[in-house]
C-alpha cells in the first residue's frame, strides 16, 4: 500500500502538472492500491504549517517507510517512480 | 529626506543607527558563522515584545525551533509565555530529517503563504528570517530557482509592511557581503557583524554599511554579548566632546600635590599617574581615595593587580583605613583579573556599578594590567569610550600605568591614553650616589598652571611625603641623572 500527500497551491502551473503526473503514475503503476490526499495550501494552510511545507508542489511519501519528500512539478517520470519507491515490477 | 525608523529597543544600536531600523523595510544582517546574527535578530523581536508590546514572527531556515527556544531562555527571555500569548510566532522552515529530492520546477509559495499567515495572526510589526543562506543549502541544486523565489519573499515582506531582519552568512570578515549574493536583491539596508581574531583575541564589531535614504554612524563599533542584556554596542563613532568642563577642584588627598597642581584635580577630569613598579602609584591612588572623606564623596576602585585584602593591608600601612570608608558606604572596591572578560565586558560592568553606586571618583589600578585583556586597537577604543563616558558622568578619574624601565621611559599604555588625559603625574626613580630615590613631577595639566619642579618623594608609615625639588640634578626623566655644578 502506498500512501501519499501532495501539497499544491490552487491552480498554479506546477501544481496542475504535478497532480496530472501523479494521478497518471498511480493509475498505471499502482493498480488502485494507494491512498492519495491532495492538499491545497490556499484552502488548508494549517496542514502545510504542520508538515513544514516550504516549496510547492511537495509530494510526501508516507508509506512505505521511510518517509521522503519530492518537490517540483514531477516532470521526470523515472525519477518520480524511484522517489516513490515504485519499482518497475508494479507495471 | 530622512526615512522613518523603528526604535529597536537596544539603546546602543538605536544610538549608532540614529533611531533604529528603517520602518517597514527589510534590513540584511550579514556575518560570518558565530558572529551573533541569530542573537541580534532574536533580540530585535524580544525587545519589541518587552518594551513596545509589538509582536514578532521568527522564521528559522537553519536551527531547529526547540534549540532556538533554549537559546532564548538562556537570556532570560520568556519565550514560552510570549508564544502562549501569541506575541512570538515561529515559522519552522528548518531542514527536516526526511530526504528531499527535487524533480522539476517549484516555487516557495507555501513558505510565503505561511509567513503571511503568521504575520497576520499575531499582527506582527517585526519579522526575522534566519538565515536566508540555509535555504540555498537545503535546495542546493536549485540555486537559480531559490534566488528567483527569494525576490518574491522580499516583495511579500515589503507588502506586509513589517520591519524585518534577514540574516545571511558570509565566508570572510572582509570580502563579499554574503555567501550566496543575497545582497543582490536585498540591497537597501545592510548591517555587518564581525568576529575578528587578532593576536589571539576575538573582537566583535557591528557596522551599518548602508541605510538607503537615511543617515547613521559609519564604521565599526565594538560590541559584546552580555548574559543580561544580550548584544550591547559600545558606540565609538558616536562619541562627542560636548561634555561640560568644571572649574571646581577636588583634592588629590595630598596637600602638597594639590599645591603642585594649583589646588587639586578638576572635577570630572581624567588623570594619569605613570611610574615604574614600586614607585608609589598605588599610594597616590590610596590618597586619592582618602580624599573623599572631606566631602563624603563616593569612590569606586577597580583593582586589576591586587586583591582587596592586599589593598586594605597596604593602605593601612600608609595610615589609610579603607575598611572604614567601605563600611560608611563611601568606597567600593572591585578587584578582578583583567583576563576574566573582554574589555567591552569590563566597560559594561563598570557602567552598571556606576549606575547603582553613583561614585564621584573612580580609580583604576592599573590600566596597564587592563590593557592585557585586549588588542592595541581595542584598548585604544576602550580608553576613548571609557573616558568620554566618565566625562559625561562628571566623574573624576585617576588611572595608573606602569613604565617598563625603573628610571625614565614611558609605556605603550601611556601612548594610548596621554592625549586624552587632563593631568599626567610622573613618578620616577632617581639613582643618586648609590641610592634609589623617588621623584614626583607634574608633566602636564590642562587648563591650569602647575608646578614644573621635579620633587623628592618619600614613602613612610605616615604615607606619602613630597619634598623639595632636586636641586642641581638634570636628566631624571631620561633615566640618566647627573649632578650639575651650580654657579
Amino acid at each position: 500500500m502506498h500512501v501519499f500527500q501532495l501539497f499544491i497551491n490552487g491552480h498554479s502551473l506546477n501544481s496542475i502538472e504535478a497532480v496530472d503526473t501523479l494521478l497518471k503514475i498511480c493509475r498505471e503503476n499502482l493498480n488502485g492500491n494507494y491512498q492519495l490526499e491532495i492538499i491545497d495550501i490556499q484552502k488548508d494552510p494549517d496542514k502545510a504549517e504542520e508538515a513544514g511545507i516550504i516549496a510547492i508542489p511537495t509530494l510526501i511519501r508516507m508509506e512505505p517507510a521511510p518517509v521522503n519528500r519530492i518537490i517540483g512539478a514531477l516532470n521526470v517520470r523515472s525519477r518520480v517512480l524511484a522517489g516513490l519507491g515504485i519499482s518497475s515490477m508494479h507495471k | 529626506m530622512n526615512l522613518q525608523k523603528l526604535e529597536t529597543g537596544n539603546a546602543s544600536f538605536d544610538h549608532i543607527s540614529h533611531g533604529g531600523l528603517p520602518l517597514g523595510r527589510t534590513t540584511l544582517v550579514a556575518g560570518s558563522s558565530g558572529s551573533a546574527k541569530t542573537l541580534f535578530a532574536a533580540q530585535f523581536l524580544a525587545l519589541g515584545i518587552q518594551l513596545f508590546n509589538q509582536s514578532g514572527v521568527f522564521v528559522t531556515f537553519e536551527e531547529q525551533v526547540d534549540d532556538i527556544r533554549k537559546h532564548l531562555r538562556s537570556f532570560q527571555w520568556d519565550i514560552d509565555t510570549w508564544e502562549n500569548e501569541g506575541k512570538w510566532v515561529f515559522v519552522d522552515a528548518a531542514p527536516k530529517e526526511e530526504i528531499i529530492i527535487a524533480v522539476g520546477d517549484f516555487d516557495l509559495s507555501a513558505f510565503r503563504i505561511r509567513l503571511e499567515r503568521a504575520v497576520m495572526k499575531c499582527r506582527a510589526q517585526r519579522v526575522v528570517i534566519d538565515s536566508i543562506g540555509s535555504i540555498f543549502t537545503q535546495f542546493h541544486e536549485e540555486t537559480h530557482a531559490i534566488r528567483r523565489e527569494l525576490i518574491q519573499v522580499a516583495l511579500t515582506l515589503s507588502r506586509l509592511g513589517a520591519t524585518s531582519i534577514i540574516t545571511a552568512e558570509r565566508l570572510e570578515e572582509y570580502g563579499n557581503i554574503t555567501r550566496f549574493g543575497v545582497e543582490e536583491f536585498l540591497t537597501d539596508n545592510v548591517v555587518i557583524l564581525r568576529n575578528v581574531l587578532h593576536n589571539e583575541k576575538r573582537r566583535r564589531t557591528i557596522e551599518i554599511l548602508k541605510f538607503r535614504g537615511s543617515d547613521h554612524e559609519k564604521g565599526e563599533n565594538p560590541f559584546t554579548i552580555n548574559p543580561d542584556k544580550a548584544i550591547v554596542i559600545i558606540p565609538l563613532s558616536a562619541m562627542n566632546l560636548k561634555h561640560v568642563s568644571s572649574n571646581e577642584r577636588v583634592t588629590s588627598g595630598i596637600p602638597v600635590l594639590d599645591e603642585m597642581i594649583d589646588g587639586g584635580f578638576y572635577k570630572g577630569s581624567i588623570n594619569l599617574v605613570s611610574g615604574a613598579i614600586g614607585a608609589g602609584k598605588t599610594l597616590l591612588v590610596a590618597n586619592f581615595i582618602n580624599g573623599i572623606r572631606e566631602k563624603k564623596e563616593r569612590c569606586l576602585l577597580m583593582a586589576f593587580e591586587e586583591s582587596t585584602e592586599q589593598l586594605y593591608r597596604n593602605a593601612s600601612g600608609w595610615g589609610i583605613d579603607f575598611k572604614q570608608l567601605e563600611d560608611e558606604g563611601l568606597l567600593k572596591v572591585i578587584s578582578v583579573y583583567p583576563e576574566i572578560s573582554s574589555l567591552e565586558d569590563h566597560f559594561i560592568n563598570i557602567q552598571e556599578v556606576v549606575k547603582t553606586f553613583k561614585p564621584h571618583r573612580i580609580a583604576i589600578d592599573s590600566l596597564s594590567a587592563l590593557s592585557r585583556a585586549s588588542s592595541d586597537k581595542g584598548f585604544r577604543e576602550f580608553i576613548i569610550a571609557f573616558t568620554s563616558y566618565l566625562k559625561h558622568q562628571e566623574i573624576t578619574a585617576l588611572f595608573t600605568s606602569n613604565t617598563p624601565l625603573l628610571a625614565g621611559g614611558t609605556s605603550d599604555t601611556e601612548g594610548n591614553i596621554s592625549p586624552i588625559t587632563d593631568t599626567i603625574i610622573l613618578l620616577r626613580y632617581v639613582e643618586m650616589s648609590g641610592e634609589m630615590q623617588r621623584s614626583i613631577a607634574v608633566l602636564k595639566m590642562r587648563g591650569s598652571k602647575h608646578d614644573s619642579a621635579i620633587r623628592k618623594f618619600t614613602i613612610s608609615g605616615e604615607g606619602a611625603h613630597i619634598g623639595k625639588h632636586f636641586e642641581g640634578i638634570s636628566g631624571i626623566l631620561t633615566g640618566n641623572p647627573m649632578l650639575i655644578k651650580l654657579e
